[in-house]
Order: structure tokens, then sequence, then C-alpha cells
């Protein structure tokens, strides 16, 4: 057994003594909810033991985890829509109360089902006619909805007057940086003179807004980090005072 | 030491980054929060809402993962609702999104002696992403006929005179993916004209940043911060005030590495 195999059979031991001694103080109780409570935390631990190195254990926590999701989502859609809507409105169709069944659910049934017909040979030229459908759908409802809302509402704001306020210098920053980034990614003309000064000023406006993205994404990160410790320190261990 | 600092072992900035976490958490240290422009909008808005006896349409499109970010948020803006007597249609566009929703529902809910049916309504998820933001604009009975237990919504007090989105007062999503951007905004706020705002994770913030300044949201809670914001607003410190210590404390632990490993990086390209 090599060194990491030592240490990752302490670390269970060691949960499951920390486990016993919590049981056995009356932080957690012998019942389903402490026992969420263990297997979450647990796998918790699990999943961050990546951070010393891949081991069986974070292998086996990121399995379940893909397996639990999956099973969660299907049976979300069956419950919520394939049998609670369709299923049921369709039955109902023959049934004694044949208003609460809807005969245009047939349609989106049927074109679904054709997608399936993809797994074989043989059909699946079929499923061609719920993709056209589809495609069809998608580009007819996206291309006015996209230029109404993310190109004649966002430009709009931008070509505000300007003035002499806060609110002022605010708009007139941001309208340097759009005509700067519009230059920079204007690929039609040299990027030298005029043209490369006014650009140059579009590569800082870029790399500003990355470094935004970025804090806002460590933020995000230590948020979740933050949440499972705590889960650990409060929930699992108890050692939180409030 | 210079080389050391260069060459460091990634597993000790995360030991740092740990004890940066827990101990602000076990020390139970609140820093002042000062609530920002776009949380006090959304504030104000709901404000509104409950001068004027309103309902709010609140729509969940997160999952586990962002659980820590955006449950607080959630928290957070059921707490306002419920304590104005606000009444709330929730709804799912994430598949993950239903037991999460039902969980704080039902937690706010019976803190404010809130009863089903009436003071709020829990329809459940819907796939379909766009075109159920759609669907629920033309026909909201149609997008959602029944609520998350099967029960019709037309036998609901709350839900049964409510036919379009038109028909809420406000349209809050809880968004850790594009259903801000790509869903809300273009087919709903956009077509429907109602007041919408959005609480969304921290990395989707800048992205919609945009869109405050269009005035097509009202107002933004980004992230852990948002939520410990309106946390203050409401009056309530709970799980987000709690963590944004130990969130400074992180930050300052990791701006001391970037600040120390470019040091280091001039210093050896001087040698």
């Amino acid at each position: 057994m090599t060194r990491d195999t030592y240490i990752f059979l302490a670390l269970v031991l060691t949960f499951a003594f920390v486990n016993g001694v919590l049981l056995a103080n009356g932080s957690l109780a012998a019942d389903w909810n402490s026992l969420g409570i263990m297997v979450a935390a647990g796998l918790t631990l699990a999943l961050y033991s990546f951070l010393y190195k891949d081991n069986p254990l974070f292998k086996a926590a990121e399995n379940i985890y893909v397996g639990v999701a999956a099973a969660y989502v299907f049976g979300q859609y069956w419950y919520q829509t394939i049998y609670g809507e369709i299923f049921v409105r369709l039955k109902a169709l023959g049934g004694e109360d044949s208003t609460q069944g809807d005969w245009w659910l047939l349609a989106p049934t049927l074109l679904g089902l054709l997608m399936l017909t993809r797994f074989s040979r043989r059909f699946g030229w079929l499923s061609r006619f719920s993709f056209a459908f589809f495609v069809g759908l998608g580009a007819g409802l996206t291309i006015p909805r996209t230029i109404s809302s993310f190109i004649l509402a966002q430009i709009e704001p931008t070509l505000q007057p300007l003035s002499w306020s806060v609110e002022g210098l605010n708009l007139l920053i941001i309208l340097v940086g759009v005509v700067a980034v519009l230059v920079y990614f204007f690929f039609s003309v040299e990027h030298s003179g005029v043209v490369g000064k006014v650009s140059r000023v579009g590569i800082w406006f870029l790399m500003v807004s990355f470094g935004a993205s970025f804090g806002y994404t460590i933020m995000a990160r230590l948020s979740l980090l933050i949440g499972r410790v705590t889960f650990l320190l409060d929930d699992w261990l108890h050692l939180m005072t409030n | 030491m210079i080389q050391w600092l260069m060459n460091i072992d990634r597993r000790i900035i995360f030991i740092f980054v740990f004890f940066g976490v827990a101990l602000p958490l076990l020390s139970n240290v609140f820093l002042p929060i000062k609530p920002t422009r776009d949380v006090v909008a959304v504030y104000e808005e709901l404000e509104k809402v409950a001068e004027a006896g309103g309902t709010v349409l609140l729509s969940f499109s997160y999952g586990a993962s962002t659980v820590p970010e955006m449950q607080p948020m959630a928290r957070a803006i059921l707490r306002h609702c419920f304590s104005r007597d606000i009444k709330v249609v929730a709804v799912c566009l994430w598949p993950e999104a239903p037991g999460l929703a039902q969980q704080v529902l039902e937690e706010i809910g019976t803190e404010f002696g809130k009863t089903y049916g009436e003071d709020y309504a829990f329809l459940g998820y819907k796939p379909g992403n766009f075109s159920v933001v759609l669907n629920m604009g033309q026909d909201f009975h149609d997008a959602f006929p029944q609520d998350n237990w099967g029960t019709a919504i037309e036998d609901l007090p709350l839900t049964r005179n409510l036919r379009t989105l038109r028909d809420f007062d406000f349209v809050f999503d809880l968004a850790a993916g594009d259903s801000i951007e790509f869903w809300w905004i273009p087919y709903g706020q956009e077509k429907y004209g109602f007041p919408f705002a959005g609480g969304c994770t921290a990395v989707m913030a800048p992205d919609l940043f945009p869109f405050l300044q269009s005035r097509q949201m009202v107002g933004l809670l980004g992230g852990l911060a948002g939520a410990a914001e309106y946390e203050t607003l409401v009056g309530k410190q709970d799980k987000a005030t709690a963590g944004m210590s130990a969130q400074s404390m992180a930050h300052l632990i990791i701006v001391v590495f970037i600040v120390f490993g470019n040091i280091a990086f001039f210093l050896s390209r001087r040698r």
C-alpha cells in the first residue's frame, strides 16, 4: 500500500469516528435526517479531497452526483410533463370527462416521438420533420426578439444626451468604451495611426471588463466554498454559535 | 525565498483559503453591509407592489450546484414578500429547481403563517426554456394548468384570475444560467412590458449590467453579496450576511497572494 492509501484510509476512519462521537453526544440524532447530513458531509469531503490529488473517493462521489442528478431530472420530466400533462390529458380524451383532454397535445407529442427515430437507420429520416419545425420556429421567434432586446434596446441608452454631471460622465465613458471596442473588432482597416490608438483604448476597456468578470467569478466560487464550509461547521459539526 | 514563492504548492494556498473562510464563520463576526443602488431598487419595487396589494411571480432557475448563492437570495426575497403580505406565485424553469423552491417556500411560508393557495402557490417545473415564458405571456393557465401536486390552478383562489404575465405586478427570476438574459428579457419583459428584476450568481452579474442601464431590469441582486445586502434591507441577518465576513477574508488572502506573486515575479526577472 502506498502512502496516499494510508492517508485516505485514515481520513475515512476519522470521518467514521467523528460521526460516532456526534451520535454519542447527541449532536446528531439517530434518524433519517441525520443520516442525510452524514452522507452529505462525507460526499462534500470526498469531493474536496481532489484538492490533494485525484483519488477513488473523489471519483465515487463525482459519479454518485452525476447519477443522482440525472435520475432527479428524469423524475421531473416524467412526473410533471410526460405523465402529468401528456399521458393524463391524452387518456382523458377517451374518458368520461373529456373536457380535461386536449387533442392539440397530439401534435407536439408526435413531433417529440419523431425525434427518437434518430436511433433507427431505417426511420431516421422522419426526425427531419421535427428538426425542420424546431429550426423554423426557433429562428422565427429568436431573430425579432434578439434585434429588439439586445440591439435596439441597448443602443438607446448608449446614445443619451451628455451632461455636466456624474451620470453624464458615466454615459461618456460608456460611449467611448463602445466606440473603442467596436474599432478594436473592426479588422478591415490596419490598426495603425488613429485607428491603432483608438483600438488600444478598446483593449484597455476589454481588460477592465475581463478583470471585473474574473473578480466576480472568484466571488462566486468562494461563495460556493462558504456554503459547503458553513454546512460542515454548522449542520454537521454544530460548531457555529448562531 | 523568491524561488519558493514562485513555485509555491497550490495546496498551501488552499489551506490558507480554507482557514480564511472557516475562522470568520466560527468567530461569528458580522461586517457592516451597505446596500447598493441596484439592490435597493428591487426592494423599493417590491414595496410598491405591497402598497398596491399586488402579486409577484417568482421564477426559480437554479440547481443544487449554486444553492449557497441562490437559496439565501430566495429566502430574503420571500421574507420581504410575506412580511408585507405580497402574494407569491412560484414557477421553476430548471429541472433541478422544484425541490429547492418547495423547501424555501414552505420554510418561509410557515415562518410567516401563510396559507397555501391563498397567499402563495407553487406550480412546479415546466420544460421548454423561453417557450414557457412566451406561453405564460399568452395564457398562464395553458402554460401551468396544475400546481406541483396536480391541483388545477383554476381551483386555487390565488391563481384563478391570473391569465397572463401582465396580470403580475412584478416578476423576479432567480437565475444560475441563461434565464434572465435569454428567456425573461427578450420573450417576457420586452414583449409583455411588466416590471422585471433578477437575482443571479456572481459569475453572471457583469453580463447583466447593460440591462440595468437600458432599464429592461429594475434592479439586480448579484451573488452572495447581493443576497447579504437584501438581508440587510429586510432586517434579518441570515446565511448570506454570515458568509460575507468569510468572503472578505478570503478575498484579502487571494489579493495578498497575487501581490506577493507579482513581486516575486518581477524580482526574479531582475536577477
